[in-house]
Parts: C-alpha cells; sequence; structure tokens
C-alpha cells in the first residue's frame, strides 16, 4: 500500500523533473558557462576566467542598480501586499455586483504594457503638475519622473497599481479557505473586526501571505516592463533595475558574457533571500 | 463539470492548430534559388512587401522572401546563436555592423558591381566603421538620414527670421525668439536616445571624424576633443523647456507639430511622426551650425539601412542580382519618397522638400556620420549625456566619459592595441 | 447560509477605489478612438471626447496585426499552456506537497523547481534559442513546452499551498476501498482543488497571452506572429501611433476578461460545494 503511493509519486515527478531540468537547469547552465567568456551573443569569444566577476563587484552601475531595484522591490511588496488584502476582504465581503466589482479590479492587469506606460507618463509628465499647481504644492510642480530622487516612487505606483489585481485574486481563492463555521464560532467568542482578522483570519490564510510575499518579491526583483514604460532607467540612470541592464546590456547591447555573471550573481542572492523568506514565515505560520 | 471543460478547451485547440497548419503546408520547388533578406525597419514592411512582389515577379530562377520583423536585433541575433542566417541583411551603420563585421559572420562584396554607384561619402562612413583597417567591402550603403535642426517655416516666415549660418548666428537668433516670447527649441530627453540627436550634430563640427578611433589608439582623449561640443551642447539647453528630461520624444514631437517651438533638434527620422499630428505641417531643415564658419560646418549623416550579404550565402551570384533589383533607381525613389529618406546612390533623386536646407551639403558630399555610431550601446552615452543635462558638469561629464570609455572598449582598444604592434 | 446584509461602507470604499481603474481606462478607450491629429499635449485636449466614435482605428489595427490570424495563434498557445499546466503543474504540486514535509529527497526537489522562478529569462534566453532549435522544436510547440516549465515554479508553489489546506483523511478514505493513488487524485484531490485550478489558470493564461519574449526569440524567423507580436508593429524606431495600438489593445484584453471572469466564478464555486472543511 504505501509502496504503491511512493511509486505513483516517482512515476509522477520524474518526468516533470526532467521536463525542467531540460528546459531551465540545462540552458542555465550553458549561461553559467557564457559567465566566464567575453561573448558578445555571436561570434567568437574567448575565455576570460573569473574576470567577469572581478569587474561586476567594482561596477558602481550594477551597485546602484541592486540598490535601486531592493529598495523598489521591498517598498513595492509592502504596499501591494496590504492593500490587496484589504482589497480581498472587501470583495468577499457581503457587497453588491461582485462580479462587476472583481472584473473591475482586476482590469490593471490586463493592460499591455504600452498603453499602461503612455497612460501614466502622461499622468505624471502633464496632469499631476498642473493638479499640484492648482493646489500649491510647490514639491510636485515638475513631472516627478524627471527627478532622480522622486522618479522611482513613480515606477513604484505603477507597479503597484498593475500587481493588486493579480495579489488579489491569490488572497480572496485563499480567503475561500477560510470555512464560514470559524467565523460563526469566533463570533461567539466576541471575535469581531481587527481582533477577528489577526487571529481567526490571518493564521488560517498564512499560506497564501507567504505565497504572496514570495511572488511579488520575484515580480518586482525582476522588473523590467515598467522600467522600460515609464523612465527608461533615468533621470540620470537612476532607475536602472538589474534586470534592465542584463536585458539592455546583454542583449542589445554586446556585453552577453558579463551580463550572464550578472544574472547568475543576481540568482543566487535571490535564492538566498528567498530561502531565508520562507524559512521566517513558515516559523511565523507554526507561531500562528 | 471539470471533465466537459476540458474536453471543450481540447477541442477548440485542436480545431485552432488544425486551421493553421493547414495553412502552413506549401510544397517547395528546389530549382529556384532561395534568397532571405532580413531587414530591420518594420515602417518600411510595405514596401520590401511590394519589392518582394515585383522581383518574384520578374525572375523565374530566384524566389525572394524579405522579412521585416518588429525587433529585428534581437530577431537576428537569435539566429545567429543558432547559425541560421539568412541570406542577406538591413542593418544600419552603427557598431552592430563593427561588431558583425568583426565576427566575421558578413562576406566579402568588393567584386559587387553595384558599389560603383554608391556616393563615395557613405562608403568612407563605412570604410571608418571598421575596428582594425579590413581588406573588403562588407556592406552596400542604400539609404541614409541626416540630423540637424528641424524648423517650423510658418514661424519663421511669420517673423521673418533666417536660417542661421553659424554659431553665433543661432545663438543670436535664439536670444530674439526668446525675447519675442517664442520657445526656440523643444527637447524630448526622457527618451534618452533624443540626448545624442543634438550631440551628435555638433561634434561632427567640433570633434574629428574618428576621434573615437584616436582614442582607441591612445592618442587622445575625449576631455580634450569634445570639451566644446559639451559646451556648446550646455549653451543649447538654456534655449529649450525648463525641465527638458521631463517630456518624451513622442511629446517633443507632438509640441513641435503643434508650434509650441520654433525649432527641434532631431534628425530627418522623425519627420513621418511630427507629421501624423499635424499633417499640414511646414517643416523646414538645416545643417547645425556648430562652428562660427559656415565651410567647417558639415551635415551630420549616417548610414540608416545597408545590406550585407552573410558569409554563410550559398549563392552569392543569386544575392548580387537582388541587390541590383534593390538598388534600381525606381525603387530607391520609392523608398526615400515613403521614408523621408537619403538614397546612397549617386543619381538624379527628388528629396523631400522637408530636406532642402541640407541638400546642399549631401550634394557636395560634406557629410560626417554619427559620433554614436561608434559608441557600443552598453556604455548608454545617451544616458550619460542626459544626466549631464541634469548636473550641468562638463568636467564631470568628460571625466566619466573618459573612464567609461576604457571599461566598455577594453576588448577592443586590446585589439586595435595588438594591430598597432603588428605594425612594427 | 443566512443571507446577509449588504456592507455599504465597504461598496462606498470599492467605488472610490474604482476610480483609479476608471481614469485610465477612460483614457485608453478615447484614445482608441482618436485620430493621431487629435492628439496635444494639453489636458483638457487629451481628456475630451474624441470627434467621432467611428470604429476605423479597430478595423485598421485588425489589418495591421493580421488579427484573425494572431489571435487564434494566441489562443492555440495560451489554451494548450493552460490546460497542460493544470494537468502538471497540479499533479506536481500534489507529489511535493504530500511529500516534501518528510522527506528530505522531495523538499530537495521542491526548493529546486520553485528557485528556477528567480532564473533571469535574459540568461535563458540566448541558450535556450540554441536549444530549441537543435531539438526542432523552435515553433509553438517549443514555445508551450517553454511555458510548462516557465510557470511550473510559480503553480507549484501555488499548488502546495492550497494543499496544506486539504486534510489527508479524505484520500485515505478513499484509498480504504482500494483505490490506487493516481484514480485517488483524480477522482478526490483535483476536483477539490478546483478555485486553485481557476486561479492557476487565470494567472498562466494572462502571463502568456501577453508575453512578447519567448515568441519571439524562439519563433524567430517564421512568418508566425502571436498578438503581441504583432502588436510590435504599432511601435518603430522612430514613432508609435498610439491610436492604433491602444485600439488592438482594447481588442485583445476581451478575451482574457472573458476568461478571468468565467474562472472567477469557479473559484466561488468550489467553496459554495462544501468541499473544504
Amino acid at each position: 500500500m504505501k509502496n504503491e503511493r511512493k511509486r505513483t509519486y516517482l512515476m509522477i515527478s520524474l518526468p516533470i523533473l526532467a521536463l525542467f531540468i531540460c528546459f531551465n537547469t540545462i540552458p542555465l547552465i550553458r549561461g553559467v558557462y557564457y559567465s566566464f567568456t567575453n561573448f558578445k551573443g555571436f561570434g567568437s569569444y574567448d575565455w576570460v576566467g573569473f574576470r567577469n566577476y572581478a569587474d561586476l563587484f567594482t561596477d558602481t552601475r550594477v551597485l546602484k542598480s541592486y540598490l535601486f531595484t531592493f529598495k523598489l522591490a521591498v517598498f513595492t511588496t509592502i504596499i501591494v501586499n496590504v492593500i490587496s488584502l484589504i482589497l480581498a476582504m472587501a470583495l468577499n465581503s457581503s457587497i453588491r455586483f461582485k462580479s462587476f466589482f472583481r472584473g473591475a479590479y482586476f482590469l490593471p492587469n490586463v493592460l499591455g504594457a504600452l498603453v499602461v506606460g503612455y497612460i501614466f507618463n502622461y499622468f505624471f509628465t502633464y496632469i499631476l503638475p498642473a493638479f499640484a499647481q492648482m493646489v500649491g504644492i510647490e514639491a510636485l510642480s515638475g513631472s516627478i519622473l524627471s527627478k532622480e530622487g522622486l522618479a522611482w516612487i513613480g515606477i513604484m505606483i505603477v507597479c503597484a497599481w498593475q500587481a493588486i489585481a493579480m495579489n488579489t485574486i491569490i488572497y480572496i481563492s485563499g480567503l475561500q479557505t477560510v470555512p464560514e463555521d470559524v467565523y460563526e464560532a469566533g463570533g461567539l467568542d466576541g471575535a469581531t473586526g481587527w481582533n477577528q482578522f489577526r487571529h481567526l483570519t490571518l493564521p488560517l490564510i498564512m499560506p497564501f501571505v507567504t505565497i504572496n510575499l514570495v511572488l511579488c518579491g520575484k515580480n518586482f526583483l525582476m522588473v523590467f516592463d515598467q522600467i522600460m514604460a515609464l523612465t527608461k532607467g533615468g533621470p540620470a540612470q537612476s532607475t536602472e533595475s538589474i534586470s534592465y541592464l542584463i536585458y539592455n546590456n546583454g542583449m542589445s547591447g554586446g556585453q552577453f558574457g558579463f551580463q550572464s555573471a550578472n544574472a547568475v550573481v543576481f540568482f543566487i542572492v535571490i535564492v538566498a533571500i528567498s530561502v531565508a523568506q520562507m524559512k521566517f514565515s513558515s516559523k511565523k505560520e507554526e507561531q500562528l | 463539470m471539470k471533465g466537459k471543460i476540458l474536453k471543450c478547451l481540447f477541442l477548440s485547440a485542436a480545431c485552432v492548430f488544425a486551421g493553421i497548419s493547414l495553412q502552413s503546408c506549401g510544397s517547395k520547388d528546389t530549382s529556384v534559388t532561395e534568397i532571405e533578406i532580413v531587414q530591420y525597419k518594420p515602417e518600411a514592411a510595405s514596401y520590401f512587401k511590394q519589392v518582394e512582389e515585383e522581383f518574384n515577379a520578374t525572375h523565374n530562377n530566384i524566389h525572394l522572401t524579405i522579412q521585416s520583423p518588429n525587433d529585428a536585433s534581437t530577431i537576428l541575433r537569435t539566429r545567429f546563436i543558432r547559425e541560421d542566417y539568412p541570406d542577406i541583411i538591413g542593418i544600419g551603420g552603427d557598431i552592430n555592423y563593427s561588431y558583425y563585421m568583426d565576427a566575421g559572420i558578413l562576406a566579402d562584396i568588393s567584386d559587387y558591381q553595384g558599389l560603383q554607384y554608391i556616393n563615395q561619402a557613405y562608403l568612407d562612413i563605412d570604410e571608418g566603421l571598421k575596428i582594425i583597417p579590413t581588406e573588403g567591402v562588407f556592406a552596400v550603403p542604400y539609404v541614409a538620414n541626416a540630423a540637424g535642426i528641424l524648423y517650423n517655416r510658418e514661424i519663421f516666415e511669420e517673423y521673418n527670421w533666417q536660417v542661421p549660418e553659424t554659431w553665433d548666428e543661432l545663438i543670436g537668433l535664439c536670444e530674439t525668439m526668446k525675447a519675442e516670447g517664442v520657445l526656440p527649441f523643444e527637447f524630448g530627453f526622457k527618451d534618452t536616445w533624443t540626448c545624442l540627436a543634438p550631440w551628435n550634430s555638433l561634434a561632427v563640427g567640433l570633434a574629428p571624424a574618428d576621434t573615437a578611433k584616436q582614442v582607441n589608439a591612445g592618442s587622445t582623449t575625449f576631455s580634450v576633443e569634445y570639451r566644446e561640443t559639451a559646451e556648446k551642447y550646455m549653451q543649447l539647453m538654456k534655449y529649450g523647456p525648463t525641465d527638458p528630461c521631463a517630456f518624451n520624444y513622442n511629446d517633443a514631437c507632438t509640441a513641435f507639430a503643434r508650434g509650441e517651438s520654433a525649432m527641434y533638434t532631431i534628425g530627418s527620422y522623425a519627420v513621418p511622426q511630427i507629421l501624423s499630428i499635424n499633417p499640414d505641417m511646414k517643416i523646414g531643415s538645416f545643417t547645425m551650425p556648430a562652428n562660427n564658419v559656415k565651410e567647417e560646418n558639415p551635415l551630420n549623416s549616417g548610414i540608416d539601412l545597408q545590406f550585407c550579404v552573410m558569409a554563410d550565402c550559398k549563392n552569392k551570384e543569386a544575392a548580387y542580382e537582388v541587390l541590383d533589383f534593390l538598388l534600381a533607381d525606381e525603387n530607391i525613389q520609392k523608398y526615400i519618397d515613403a521614408q523621408t529618406a537619403i538614397p546612397c546612390k549617386v543619381g538624379e533623386f527628388q528629396l523631400a522638400e522637408v530636406l532642402d536646407g541640407m541638400e546642399e551639403d549631401i550634394v557636395n558630399g560634406n557629410m560626417k556620420d554619427y559620433q554614436d555610431h561608434y559608441y557600443p550601446s552598453e556604455m548608454a552615452v545617451d544616458a550619460q549625456l542626459q544626466t549631464f543635462v541634469i548636473r550641468q558638469d562638463v568636467g564631470a561629464f568628460l571625466e566619466k566619459f573618459d573612464k567609461d570609455w576604457l571599461r566598455y572598449n577594453r576588448d577592443i582598444i586590446y585589439k586595435v592595441q595588438k594591430y598597432e604592434e603588428g605594425l612594427k | 447560509m443566512k443571507e446577509k446584509k449588504t456592507n455599504w461602507p465597504v461598496m462606498v470604499l470599492l467605488l472610490l477605489g474604482l476610480s483609479t481603474i476608471a481614469f485610465p481606462l477612460y483614457m485608453t478607450v478615447i484614445i482608441a478612438f482618436k485620430k493621431p491629429s487629435e492628439m496635444t499635449n494639453s489636458i483638457s485636449g487629451i481628456l475630451s471626447l474624441p470627434k467621432s466614435w467611428s470604429l476605423d482605428n479597430f478595423a485598421e489595427a485588425m489589418r495591421v496585426t493580421d488579427f484573425w490570424h494572431s489571435i487564434s495563434y494566441s489562443l492555440l498557445i495560451t489554451i494548450i499552456t493552460v490546460v497542460l499546466s493544470i494537468a502538471l503543474h497540479s499533479l506536481m504540486g500534489y507529489v511535493l506537497g504530500r511529500t516534501k514535509a518528510k522527506s528530505k529527497f522531495y523538499n530537495f526537489i521542491y526548493l529546486f523547481i520553485v528557485s528556477g522562478m528567480f532564473v533571469p529569462f535574459a540568461i535563458l534566453m540566448m541558450p535556450l534559442a540554441k536549444q530549441t532549435a537543435e531539438m526542432g522544436i523552435a515553433n509553438w510547440f517549443g514555445v508551450i513546452l517553454l511555458y510548462v516549465v516557465f510557470y511550473m515554479p510559480m503553480n507549484v508553489l501555488l499548488y502546495t499551498g492550497y494543499l496544506v489546506n486539504i486534510p489527508f483523511a479524505l484520500e485515505e478514505a478513499a484509498r480504504v476501498d482500494g483505490s490506487s493513488t493516481w484514480r485517488t487524485y483524480w477522482k478526490i484531490i483535483f476536483p477539490i482543488m478546483k478555485p486553485m485550478h481557476a486561479t492557476v489558470a487565470v494567472l498562466t493564461a494572462l502571463a502568456v497571452w501577453n508575453d512578447v519574449m519567448t515568441p519571439l526569440v524562439i519563433m524567430a524567423g517564421s512568418n508566425k506572429n502571436t498578438l503581441p507580436l504583432a502588436q510590435l508593429n504599432f511601435q518603430t524606431q522612430f514613432g508609435a501611433n498610439y491610436n492604433l495600438a491602444f485600439a488592438s489593445y482594447l481588442l485583445s484584453m476581451i478575451p482574457i476578461l472573458i476568461f478571468y471572469l468565467v474562472c472567477q466564478k469557479q473559484i466561488l464555486n468550489g467553496v459554495t460545494n462544501g468541499a473544504v472543511k
């Protein structure tokens, strides 16, 4: 009986694992190989040993891109998760026109990057400054995307605007796993409002909080589309994300080998962080 | 319930697939030589579609396919890595061309007869793009574009302003405009690549054409050669919008088309976009007067599209026949009409009216290539210029330029120096 | 279940929040109807209604993108990917969810697959272009296989997370009746995970539907375009036709929006069926 189960598990997981290795691990290994060369993406190349890695740690542009990316990812992840959890609970509560609301709040996710980029560019360049001048806020009377200190906030807003829809869906499906009678039982004990959320809802949907944190962290650490749509790394190279450098300089430019090294280091860094994060939140799950 | 949904999904997928595969079935005749061109200008796709049809209608021995994909540079690179080379590629005369040539994937076409009809100035530009002197010709320049200053003819006529021919005249004109309450320039520096347009057109007049090569050979620095360019660039900024980095290329084109500024420092390639917003606009153009001597101001013009036969091409004769067809006068005329381009071929061509102010320099061959065609894209000189516009520090900008240049061109410099040593 | 009262304060807040979506949507729609010559930089100009509500832009956008061909191609790829993802990823999620707590081996596989999520696509792109060509699958089939692999980490994460809330006792009951693990899975577990299937379907479909890079790199050189690939047409090096682009994006939004609304119902039904207790 037990053996039958074990055998089935193996028969399921091995082929799928093989597929994964074939199209993820093997190309990754090839990529790691290129990171030790000065390959441009075409033509001949030479083996350069650890030169790319040595360059990486002395390149201030790369360093700046790490700082920017992590700053953006941390803030956006927090904002997105707070808002989408609230939104998910609101959409899950007893309201009218539920389908309409759920459909409407999903829209930001479906609009293409070109459209989102155009509209928010317009908003930040013309509408927001005009509004700020009307109200008299001096700091916002120019486009925030052209100010080195503020441009990342513009990117954060757009990232959050688009990502909230996705995370809300996951939270909604998480909330479906909370049985109605838990609330009824809790209601008898007098747990309402914040207390009900803190002690009943949150522990039960904790796995989904973990999933959302991981997915958000991943998406924002790899932010690329929004950068291309809004600032293309500017102003004054202040919003160059890691993925932006890897793609632009590696794929479009002639730095394929060097940016492969960048990608390898980046991969190791995120895996380390997310393992730590998962360890941390699984401890949290147990505590709650 | 779930089973039904799955069944439906499978069925519909199967139907769609059947539809697609039926379409793709077609037989190929092996006695005909296949020539495939991949060219990088999707905006000219309809022109090339027409050329392809006309060619195939008149040639029985060769079957021509021209692809005008979106994002051709990515497509070309993926095809190179797969070693699935097209026969001919249509690319720009920029550093990618230098890289491809250096990688040895382009064929030497010095035996191609059509080369004798090409304007020598453009052949020289291609020669200059070689990283180290290499025997042979690797591209047929097809059309060029030019950058300088576009101006609003109606505004100029209204105030009776003349086209400036020297730097002092330009600055004087800008002052007059400011006094009249007219914005002299529009800039769209939020899209960093537009920062390069005024930069290039100033640099051709103020720095040697082979600055980058001289630096690679170690005989000079950018701090020396580019100082005047950087200073004059900063001077121009005074006559643009207060926050030039807030607006993108599209904003700037729209504003210029709506008459919000008298001039716009951009290339001829922007004309179609401007006209799409204001089809009735009368646009003029002139060469950037970077110097105070009119004769020392060359036009900033570079190769926008050129054809390279790949080293892998099986049938060079057939490829040449295709090139002959593309280079036929009436085809070139069609192309330049549609794209406001400048022909690289010598002959009687009708240039677009917008280019009137530049025609003299074009006819006389008083042209120099874009300096940025030598800059590696990963160095992001455009973004450095944007930083320069924001920080306004000439010294810091030039210092960083020199420092980054050595970092991003290390392999090229090594190659050049090795070549020079070999000569000794 | 008792009939509950409508929560009006929440309704009001939701309506207010809706303005952040209504405004961009309004801009998208009006720009999609305008002509390039109606585009300005002034605020009143951009917010004004188009001069005429003609469908010319939509017709032209459909012509430029070869709409029916590219959309059927997109549909083919998206549908097959979603079906395969639900089948394979839920199986993998099930195995890993049931085993990773006890077995070091499966826990390693779990982490191995999930960490695949963090591989930057740019590093895989070139090797994959080469590999798919060598294997002779540089076509839609290869693209689908790649998608199944790319979204595996995310979906496995979702499925294993969901499985934690499905008690093992449910399977035991079926197994006592002599049903094999394989049959038990399809009969008991797979239907229970319906809300998660719907979630996975939405997330995967959306990612595939909008993706440009994979088909661009893998199918480079073939004449087949997916819808997002065809939409690259609107942006060239020196100009963009936003009006046509917006019309085209509005059109391509519709199928995925309908799909989402259908799936959304499934997410809810899963619970009212009372499967999870």
